[in-house]
């Protein structure tokens, strides 16, 4: 039966993922090349912006290892669930042409550093499609990520109970979530979306019998170590939100979640992580409160140091350094409209916060914070 | 020029300078002389819109359909509606979202069968939803967007249906998406807009524009108008205000919707303000939400 709505329409490759994939990468590689060789000399400036679109990332490496892994997911898939029968060839979607995929959303998955994604289809007679989405990005991090988009729904225990080593997680204790038809899953370096196009008691059913085939058998490794420096409270007695928590990489994400500036003020993207989370004052407890955190980790202490440059350029212009009368350092507490905002860079770190009701609010959080990247620094030498 | 002056940042909201950061200059314009700022737009709904699996039901859409233009056009049969928002030597172009929680096939079946009851050729219809030729290739537009939030723009409805016919998309996207009403402003698309027709039956109040079932609901309706900020204004309100009967709490789209306010006060393309708005409202009021 058809879906209901012709969602993704607009599909460029279908090969199977034995090893065709392979054979016809490169011939893509090839023909973006030569198109862009050939838009860049005749249409200029438009011809270098489609381009720069499409070139959001390099068609992946295909390594033996990453082929068995896919592999094995795909054979782990039923080919049929209840009354739904399995496309028996995945379709291929890479950042080559994700955008013909799904225009406007492939940002999201580019910014979380995107590999591949396999799509397949599982139809019936007299029940509307199921859609399983296989997002490989290039690490359990980068998948963690993505689920931690939105942490609304109802958690489902998919695999194996938790190892040890992924007790306590600063961030909710989920790895798939499921609401309304969606199923969403972090396994590893794999995020997946399984979605009945109708939700029904029996698509349920379904929905997380394909979710259990997808994660048998997959690691689990712990959430983003970046989240570790997130102290769980803040003085006087905020607390952390974890179901509002997101990883990232990306100022779209960022933005998504947070609304800071239409620019890359913070020089975010594939080589920085970054970690958001509200702190509240729970409520009931008095006076309700709030403020936002942001740790960034830069590849190194001078991407950190130009970061916070270009933030503080742009963010509190009136107080950058070389404006005549002031020279913001690299920790400072200062009021602007929403409130208290501070900041502190610590080698590759940046720690920021803002719309805290007070200084020592401020000062506070990127205090603990701060020891907890000392803590992480130490750990990892 | 300086990034700082370039730049929208979250202050700039803080500090209700926004519109100075945009950079407006456009002192007047030409919607504003010939109704003196204010719009009207129509919302339509109808609970029986929508069968138990989401399916359409066709006869209440076109009713529907039918009441919206004869609202809109204020003529007394939708013949005459039709005809007067476009004639039969005119090309007709619709303007669907084509992709990811598209417009209900259903919806622009409707739109094509009125058009033709109403005497406008068959071979004067196209769909118009590829690049800027297609808009060139028409002299009269109706937009069909569908209703929903998009996690670059804020929306994603109105404004953004043009975005192709621009004919360089990228140009409209991340920081440069307070630019979308630029286009509605381009030679080949300017003043061909006869209808905007948002497709309301079941809109996606977050995470779009991929679909996320658990933020998509059955509002059931139809908002339609002339002047598309008003109408995406409208549609706008309608998305903030499920969200926070979702949450209970105020839940601001983020990033904030900054070409609604960009298409009112840089490009004059209609009112953003909804005082400036008045709502007519037919049918199904139940959490109507505006």
């Amino acid at each position: 039966m058809l879906r209901r709505h012709g969602i993704y329409p607009n599909l460029v490759l279908q090969v199977s993922v034995e090893g065709e994939i392979i054979v016809r990468s490169v011939p893509l590689v090839l023909f973006w090349a030569v198109i862009s060789a050939v838009l860049i000399s005749c249409q200029g400036s438009r011809g270098k912006e489609e381009i720069m679109r499409h070139e959001a990332g390099p068609s992946p490496a295909i390594s033996p290892a990453f082929s068995r892994e896919r592999e094995t997911v795909a054979a782990s898939l039923p080919l049929r669930v209840g009354a739904w029968t399995r496309s028996d060839k995945a379709r291929i979607i890479t950042s080559q042409n994700i955008f013909d995929y799904m225009d406007g959303a492939g940002e999201l998955y580019i910014g979380y550093r995107f590999r591949l994604l396999d799509v397949y289809e599982y139809s019936s007679a007299d029940q509307d499609d199921i859609l399983v989405e296989i997002y490989w990005m290039d690490t359990s991090d980068d998948a963690f990520g993505l689920l931690s988009n939105d942490w609304g729904g109802d958690a489902i225990a998919l695999g194996a109970s938790e190892s040890e080593e992924n007790k306590n997680p600063i961030a909710p204790h989920h790895r798939a979530l499921y609401g309304a038809g969606l199923l969403r899953i972090w396994s590893d370096n794999l995020y997946a979306r399984v979605m009945a196009y109708r939700a029904s008691e029996t698509s349920r059913g379904a929905v997380l019998d394909i979710g259990r085939a997808i994660v048998a058998g997959r690691k689990d490794p712990s959430e983003p170590a970046l989240l570790r420096v997130l102290p769980p409270g803040s003085h006087p007695s905020f607390r952390l939100r974890p179901d509002r928590l997101c990883y990232f990489r990306s100022h779209l994400v960022l933005n998504s979640i947070y609304f800071l500036s239409t620019g890359n003020i913070l020089n975010l993207g594939p080589n920085a992580e970054a970690v958001t989370a509200p702190y509240e004052i729970p409520a009931g407890s008095g006076k309700r409160a709030s403020f936002r955190s942001l740790l960034i980790h830069y590849s190194g202490e001078s991407e950190a140091r130009e970061a916070l440059r270009h933030f503080l350029g742009t963010y509190v212009p009136e107080k950058a350094p070389g404006t005549p009368g002031t020279n913001l350092g690299t920790d400072e507490v200062l009021k602007i409209e929403d409130g208290w905002m501070g900041y502190q860079l610590k080698g590759a770190y940046l720690c920021l916060v803002f719309e805290c009701p007070s200084a020592e609010v401020a000062r506070s959080f990127i205090n603990q914070a701060l020891k907890g990247v000392s803590k992480a620094e130490a750990v990892h030498g | 020029m300086d990034e700082k002056h370039t730049t929208i940042t979250r202050r700039d909201f803080v500090r209700g300078s926004v519109a100075a950061a945009l950079g407006v200059s456009v002192p007047a314009k030409a919607w504003e002389q010939s109704t003196g700022r204010s719009s009207t737009v129509l919302l339509v709904r109808n609970e029986k819109a929508l069968g138990a699996g989401n399916e359409v039901n066709v006869q209440v859409l076109r009713q529907m359909l039918g009441q919206t233009v004869l609202h809109v056009m204020g003529t007394k049969s939708e013949k005459e509606a039709w005809r007067s928002l476009a004639n039969p030597e005119e090309i007709v172009g619709l303007v669907p979202t084509s992709h990811l929680n598209p417009t209900h096939r259903e919806l622009i079946e409707a739109v094509r069968s009125a058009l033709i009851e109403a005497g406008i050729p068959q071979n004067h219809i196209r769909m118009a939803t590829g690049a800027e030729d297609d808009a060139k290739a028409c002299s009269a537009l109706i937009a069909l967007p569908a209703l929903k939030a998009h996690w670059l723009t804020g929306i994603g409805t109105v404004l953004k249906n043009y975005i192709l016919f621009s004919g360089q998309p990228s140009r409209y996207h991340d920081a440069n998406n307070s630019k979308l009403g630029e286009i509605w402003n381009m030679p080949h698309v300017k003043g061909k807009t006869r209808l905007v027709l948002v497709d309301a039956l079941r809109p996606l109040c977050d995470k779009g524009p991929q679909p996320d079932p658990r933020y998509m609901w059955n509002y059931s309706g139809l908002i339609a108008g002339r002047d598309p900020v008003a109408v995406e204004t409208v549609s706008l309100k309608i998305i903030t205000e499920k969200r926070r009967a979702l949450r209970g709490e105020p839940w601001p789209l983020s990033p904030p919707p900054l070409c609604v306010l960009a298409a009112d006060q840089k490009y004059g393309l209609g009112t953003s303000n909804l005082s400036e708005i008045r709502i007519d409202r037919l049918g199904w009021s139940q959490d109507s939400l505006v």
